[in-house]
């Protein structure tokens, strides 16, 4: 036990403590967590901001709102309904199209208006928000997404996470819903992410349940290697999140559409540390090469460039053990 | 970051610091026993006065035991009668004295005087002022021929002896007759002594020759604590203090313990105005709690033992305070385990109440009613799903349900087994409710298996917890040493700075061990 402890620090493998202590309370200020933790929020502030998300269709706040319901979701190509302070995914419902007076859910149940108008008054009564407060429901276009990852994905929407320290990308992974995570990108429901290059936005390794994988577990297709198209792009908007947010760790959700390109799908000010087993590789000497850059002010653009250049990060104190980088 | 760290890192220590310096205060210093069976014997002293008025004015005075001794001298208690009562002290012999008088008194009165205390004994020190008392008297000035043997007699013992302690061996030795063949000084000391004063004479002739030598001496007066008797004579013994140590001379054989009421060659009681005097002593040794005790302790020390402590408080809020206190243990547990261990549970201090809900049903019984509440709530909770209830109405449903199901229990048990069927009732129904709703959205939103391990992660946080506040060690270190408070808070401040990996999480990050 001891020895695995000892390999882990060597290998710069940061737990939930360190993450909550030396990264999410040092540099995230309360202040401005419902930047990202309220959605509707987010979507207000980064749009001027020029990082493209998903269009807002509606807002559900009351039974008044409730009554425009049907004006909100008449959308052929369906839409998305999620609770604006829901988190880890919870809540969301994904509505694919009309079906028999109904519509069909990507996982392929029908769903009736009264059912629907159930979901959204738990989501506004407060059954996803923390701490249960009333919250309210965004209704949004759907992203219909990119075929680049379709053999790669079971049904559901992939997903690109980055981690952005003080505004530069340190980390990247695809995640790629599968069968047993219903259609979900969320690692921790079974979902498999797979480590991307931040200099060349090609995925390298690839996880599921905190284990590495080589192929997709439905698919069957090998997970490495596949270029993320959009990749500088991506890299823009993730380190443009932080003037908007104004916080120094943040997990950046984009994902892929077909027609609109990388759209910015939620901002996590508490992003998971799975990411280091995609990625074959503990977070620290990466996050401590970054922290020692400094506050000075750069652009996005420059953030970026620092970005291509950190995969190479090593301990900074000498007489460690290198880290494993396979 | 580094100085926030260091920052913690100094608080932390510095309360574990602050709650361990009381903690050792009240251990050491005031005998705070640490385990929750210590017993002590307690003696309760009284001293009971009788006596036929005279319709004249009456005052009567007796000593009352010091209350700056070096010992547990715990309370005490007045029985007045119409008397009006002062106390007096006697700064240079340190004696401290009770007046009782009254106009015109008639027929027969009573007084009374009760102290509790643990008594001294030989290692009792003797108080520092004393050692210093050392002028030389030569007794006797108005009468010449016990001035001459006193002189002839001091003369010969310094003589004989080598030192100031033998002095002191001889002295006593000559005193009390103890010297073997022949006794050539018996006329000195038969002038010297009165034989009507008997044991307290001889003392006072002893305590004579050790002051004309420059030695600190003095007569006690007291009790010695061997028996439970109504009828206690007072003895007297000798203190003396020689080459730097405390000596106590008694009189036919030393007591293990003993307690002192006054100095001096006087009696204990001295009455002006009445008939018929008469005391009686009456002893009674009681089993008590050490703690009891040593909460009860003298002086400014066991006012600052008191003070940090719930002694003073009513008894039924004591015993509120009794489980309160333990809560923090149970917390701190909970933090170590969900740091360090990396328990997940449902909502964050939720195990600990359910812990404290434990209490009721007894550990065995409270996971197995907390297990069905749950199961049956839960089996509830998703049928009205299909039924689309808003939020709080289905919550209120669920808890109506859950109280009951408790009822139903309840009177199920009462034939089989009362005291649990009884128990039941005061289980905290709402934490039940509040943990099948976050149970069911963690089964709907993750998977039934996260459910599961979340629900019982929180079922063994909360029999950790459990066993941790009910232990009587612990229940009792927590409810006698408050000021460990001020340690847990150390610990969770120092636990609040670690950063490094959770047990859990070298099983979850394995594969990048190699």
């Amino acid at each position: 036990m001891l020895k695995t402890f000892k390999a882990l620090r060597a290998n710069g493998v940061i737990g939930i403590n360190e993450r909550n202590v030396a990264y999410v309370s040092a540099l995230n200020p309360r202040k401005f967590l419902n930047r990202v933790d309220d959605k509707l929020l987010t979507k207000q502030l980064v749009e001027p901001a020029g990082i493209p998300a998903p269009a807002l269709y509606g807002v559900i706040e009351n039974a008044r709102d409730m009554k425009r319901l049907e004006e909100f979701i008449g959308h052929p190509d369906g839409f998305v309904i999620k609770p604006a302070q829901g988190s880890q995914g919870k809540g969301i419902v994904v509505v694919e199209g009309p079906l028999k007076g109904g519509w069909r859910l990507s996982s392929g149940k029908r769903i009736d208006l009264d059912a629907m108008k159930f979901q959204i008054n738990n989501m506004i009564s407060g059954m996803y928000s923390l701490g249960g407060q009333p919250d309210r429901a965004l209704i949004e276009y759907r992203v219909k997404f990119d075929d680049v990852f379709g053999k790669v994905s079971f049904r559901g929407v992939p997903d690109i996470r980055l981690i952005v320290l003080k505004g530069i990308p340190v980390f990247a992974m695809l995640r790629l819903p599968t069968a047993e995570s219903d259609g979900k990108a969320n690692l921790h429901k079974g979902g498999v992410g797979a480590g991307i290059d931040l200099a060349t936005g090609r995925t390298m390794q690839a996880m599921q349940h905190d284990k590495f994988v080589e192929i997709h577990p439905d698919t069957a297709h090998p997970l490495e290697d596949i270029q993320t198209p959009y990749w500088d792009e991506i890299l823009l908007m993730a380190a443009k999140s932080y003037e908007v947010t104004e916080l120094g760790y943040i997990g950046v959700d984009v994902v892929l559409d077909r027609e609109k390109g990388p759209l910015l799908l939620e901002l996590n000010a508490r992003p998971g540390i799975s990411i280091q087993i995609a990625n074959r590789k503990g977070m620290r000497f990466v996050l401590e090469k970054a922290m020692a850059l400094g506050d000075e002010a750069r652009t996005p653009e420059e953030r970026v460039a620092i970005a291509k250049t950190l995969s190479d990060a090593a301990p900074v104190k000498p007489g460690k053990l290198e880290p494993a980088v396979s | 970051m580094k100085t926030k760290a260091r920052q913690a890192v100094i608080l932390g220590f510095a309360l574990i610091a602050a709650g361990l310096a009381v903690f050792l205060i009240k251990a050491a210093l005031l005998d705070y026993p640490l385990t929750p069976g210590e017993r002590a014997t307690l003696w309760n002293f009284e001293l009971y006065i009788e006596f036929d008025g005279r319709n004249q004015p009456a005052r009567i005075e007796a000593f009352l035991p010091p209350s700056d001794v070096g010992r547990a001298f715990l309370q005490e208690a007045f029985y007045d009668g119409s008397f009006g009562r002062s106390l007096v002290g006697e700064p240079e012999t340190r004696n401290r004295k009770a007046v009782w008088t009254y106009r015109y008194p008639a027929n027969k009165k009573v007084l009374r005087y009760a102290a509790q205390t643990m008594g001294e004994t030989q290692s009792t020190p003797l108080p520092l002022s004393f050692r210093e008392s050392s002028a030389q008297v030569t007794p006797f000035e108005a009468d010449p021929v016990k001035r001459q043997a006193f002189i002839v007699l001091s003369g010969n013992l310094r003589q004989r002896s080598a030192d100031e302690r033998s002095f002191a061996d001889l002295a006593i030795a000559e005193a009390f007759e103890e010297r073997s063949g022949g006794e050539p000084y018996a006329d000195e000391i038969s002038a010297l002594l009165d034989e009507s004063t008997g044991v307290a004479g001889r003392l006072e002739l002893v305590r004579q020759l050790l002051n004309s030598q420059g030695i600190p001496a003095r007569i006690a007066g007291g009790v010695y604590l061997t028996e439970t008797s109504r009828r206690i004579d007072p003895r007297r013994w000798l203190e003396y203090y020689v080459d730097g140590e405390d000596f106590r001379f008694f009189p036919g054989g030393a007591p293990a313990r003993f307690f002192t009421i006054w100095y001096g060659p006087e009696p204990l009681l001295d009455a002006t105005g009445v008939d018929n005097l008469d005391f009686q002593i009456a002893l009674k040794s009681e089993e008590t709690s050490a703690a009891g005790v040593a909460e009860n302790a003298p002086g400014a020390l066991g006012a600052f033992g008191r003070s940090i402590g719930f002694g003073s408080l009513p008894l039924t809020t004591q015993l509120v305070y009794q489980v309160l206190i333990t809560i923090p243990v149970g917390i701190t547990l909970l933090v170590f385990l969900r740091q360090f261990i990396g328990f997940t549970t449902l909502g964050t201090f939720m195990p600990v109440l359910i812990g404290i809900a434990f209490r009721e049903t007894a550990l065995l019984n409270g996971v197995l009613l907390f297990s069905l509440l749950v199961a049956l709530g839960l089996a509830l909770r998703f049928y009205l799903e299909r039924l689309q209830l808003l939020l709080v109405p289905r919550l209120a449903v669920v808890l109506i349900f859950i109280v009951m199901t408790m009822a139903v229990f309840a009177v199920m048990m009462t034939g089989a087994n009362q005291a649990m069927g009884l128990s039941i009732s005061l289980f905290p129904m709402v934490i039940l409710t509040m943990t099948i709703e976050r149970m069911s959205i963690v089964w709907e939103e993750s998977s039934a298996g996260e459910a599961i391990k979340q629900g019982l992660g929180s079922l063994g946080a909360a029999a950790l917890t459990y066993l941790a506040m009910t232990n009587p060690q612990i229940e009792y270190l927590m409810y006698r040493f408050p000021e460990l408070l001020l340690v847990l808070m150390g610990l969770c401040v120092l636990m609040g700075r670690y950063t490094g990996l959770r047990l859990s999480e070298l099983w979850r990050f394995k594969a990048l061990a190699g």
